[in-house]
């Protein structure tokens, strides 16, 4: 049995470890352990003299591994493997114990208890440090071409930022043109520029660079490889076109909620989606006319589609987010084309965030009247003498009930996510329960995916207006930048292995793979199963579905978890026998 | 069930001056309000914005009783004139009802 020299670091992290863990107790109970050299504890392991500490003990005394109990992983994890790789060791025969979330904020109550836990937990640790390996990560060189899906505005901004910073672009927008929603619109919030102009300026740009291609009538079909270097199939326009690009960014937008038929007299002549709206008022010159005839009196019902409101089955529960500033922006356009029109907003919460509230202000200062309802008491709309009659209880007036008259009805729809099964099936981005894409982290990784680079922007990922959309999409540029620029990318080795001698392909494995990482190969005369190192992700979900046992993960072996579990017990197991 | 009626406010607005759509209906003035008014600024003005003209008439006798104190306008968070919202009210009335 070889022999290892095993270091061991017991951290007080400054009173939050050592508060109720007799961290001298823990170094007393595990200096004698088989194969431990170095036994110390320390103020915080994580400061430069502690590390610079246990780089002299790995170098003086020769330790081939390293135990750091100390906080979680997700805080230091990175911080002590540099500490092994700056001492030249492996720095996969790092073992973290996590002595502070797990051990003694949690029983606080309990210090003789909660030292007792520590002393398994790191005698686990060092169980496992006896069997680790040195292990290589897996290094790609990563190909200088990103494919942006979708060619609306995020998209179409996506693609010259990444032509700007030297990278090739192919943008594969489903339709026949590109520009998206916003192609269609005139002027809009904040800056009242119009979006038809807004799109012509990044079509006529794009189309100058030499590095950015756009395909019409193309949709993507299949999708290989991984990080830096996939291999995408497009269908463009009936013909197959493969491309080796090195990240995807998915811009692909989303669609209005459609009311339900009779949904506030939804279906019936007059009654407007603020979609529809929009494209009223930016059809309009000289005056606010429907069908010929002058508009008196417009009424926008807000929240539409949106937080629990719809007679569908399953309401959106989120709120839309651009709907409230989009109809402020509405009825001051609406204001500009006929100043006398007189414009009631019937809301159930005002959301004009941020410098929107300017918005707010400006359709208040020309007129328009505000008159909140109940969510649970919406109003009633019906078709009366060629105009409509609505009804609603005006909570600001205590529930009084109003009467209004009106001749066109405008439902603040919020947006929903794009239906596209066939590119969710290719890309294998999941989504949430809203159905847009999800991403990572909402806050601090909130344009990465868990298919790594597979980017999401725009309102693919959740209901925004323009300039958010447009921000997030220049944050996935930034991402695939900072994948691409440096040339390659590096795997965590922590990933599944098949032992080929015990593999008789029986195919359970690849059903249980989310990332579909496992294919089928030829080893000597048989069939077994190997690991695509690029795309497993270590998740596990594999090794006990294999009836064999032939599976198992690095850094994670069966024989390190039963080593764990054996240190952990040990001494319970000899407690109770007296 | 009260009928709206947008017409009603081009009534009493005869001016520029007269700004009650901006106000938000915080309720500010309506908790500084030193006298025991019946309909109180925020709910006075709403009323004219949605054009419930009887409503108004019916609260002649509050219109009048506000002492223009303005504690009220000095509170207030969306700058409403309402004192001088009062007065343009305080007009229309006359000529409505008093028929000065």
């Amino acid at each position: 049995m070889s022999t290892r020299k095993i270091g061991v670091y017991i951290c007080y992290c400054g009173g939050n470890i050592s508060d109720y863990v007799n961290c001298e107790s823990v170094r007393d109970a595990i200096a004698g352990e088989e194969e431990v050299k170095v036994a110390k504890t320390t103020m915080f392991a994580c400061s430069d003299a502690a590390q610079q500490e246990m780089i002299d003990d790995i170098q003086q005394q020769g330790l081939d591994a390293l135990v750091v109990a100390s906080c979680s992983p997700t805080l230091h994890l990175f911080t002590f493997r540099g500490v092994a790789e700056r001492a030249g060791l492996n720095p996969y025969l790092y073992i973290q114990v996590n002595l502070r979330e797990q051990c003694s904020w949690a029983h606080t109550d309990v210090p003789d208890q909660a030292t007792e836990k520590a002393i398994n937990l790191v005698k686990a640790g060092i169980a496992k440090a006896r069997l680790t390996e040195p292990l290589i990560k897996t290094r790609i060189e990563t190909v200088p071409r990103a494919l942006v899906i979708g060619a609306g505005i995020s998209g179409l901004r996506a693609a010259l930022a990444l032509s700007d910073l030297g990278l090739s672009v192919f943008v594969a927008e489903k339709s026949d043109k590109v520009g998206g929603w916003v192609a269609e619109f005139g002027r809009m919030y904040p800056h009242d520029r119009r979006g038809q102009d807004l799109i012509a300026d990044l079509v006529r740009e794009a189309g100058l660079r030499e590095n950015v291609h756009i395909y019409t009538h193309a949709e993507l079909r299949e999708k290989s490889g991984s990080v830096g270097d996939f291999t995408v199939r497009l269908d463009v326009k009936g013909e197959p076109v493969t491309l080796s690009v090195g990240s995807i960014i998915t811009t692909t937008g989303f669609v209005p909620y459609e009311p339900a038929s009779g949904e506030y007299s939804y279906g019936t002549d007059g009654v407007l989606t603020l979609t529809e709206f929009k494209r009223l008022l930016d059809g309009s010159e000289g005056g606010l006319t429907y069908r010929g005839r002058p508009v008196d009196t417009v009424t926008y019902i807000y929240c539409v589609g949106s937080r629990g409101s719809s007679q569908k089955d399953t309401p959106n529960m989120y709120c839309s987010r651009y709907c409230c500033n989009a109809a402020m922006h509405a009825s001051s356009l609406a204001h500009e084309l006929s100043p006398a029109v007189h414009q009631f907003h019937l809301f159930r919460d005002i959301r004009t965030y941020g410098k929107y509230e300017l918005l707010y202000q400006d359709a208040r200062q020309k007129g328009a009247v505000f008159i909140r309802f109940d969510g649970e008491d919406p109003p009633q709309v019906e078709k009366s003498n060629g105009r409509f009659r609505i009804q609603v209880k005006d909570m600001l007036m205590a529930g009084e009930e109003l009467d209004i008259e009106t001749d066109l009805v405008v439902l603040a729809t919020g947006m929903e996510p794009r239906p596209n099964q066939a590119l969710n099936d290719v890309l294998k981005v999941p989504v949430g329960l809203d159905g847009f894409f999800k991403e990572i982290h909402p806050k601090l990784r909130p344009v990465e995916t868990v298919i790594d680079g597979v980017f999401i922007a725009g309102t693919a990922q959740a209901p925004r207006n323009s300039a958010e959309s447009v921000a997030s999409s220049l944050a996935a540029v930034a991402k695939t930048a900072a994948l691409l620029k440096k040339g390659y990318v590096e795997l965590e080795p922590l990933i599944a292995v098949v032992d080929p001698e015990t593999c008789t392909w029986c195919g359970e494995c690849v059903g249980s793979c989310p990332y579909s990482a496992i294919e089928k190969i030829s080893f000597g005369d048989k069939e077994i199963a190997e690991v695509n190192t690029s795309l497993c992700k270590g998740c596990g979900a594999c090794v006990p579905a294999c009836p064999q046992g032939a599976l198992g993960v690095k850094g994670y072996t069966d024989g390190q978890i039963r080593a764990m579990i054996d240190a952990m017990m040990i001494d319970m197991v000899e407690a109770s026998r007296g | 069930m009260a009928q709206v009626n947008a017409a009603f406010l081009s009534k009493v607005i005869t001016s520029k001056e007269f700004n009650a759509t901006e106000c938000m209906d915080c309720g500010v003035c309506t908790a500084v309000c030193p006298m025991e008014i019946d309909l109180l600024p925020r709910k006075l003005f709403h009323c004219v914005l949605l054009g419930l003209e009887e409503k108004v008439l019916e609260h002649t006798e509050s219109i009048y009783q506000c002492l223009l104190c303005k504690m009220c306008e000095a509170n207030c968070t969306a700058n409403v004139h309402i004192a001088e919202n009062v007065r343009f009210l305080r007009t229309y009335i006359g000529k409505e009802v008093f028929k000065l």
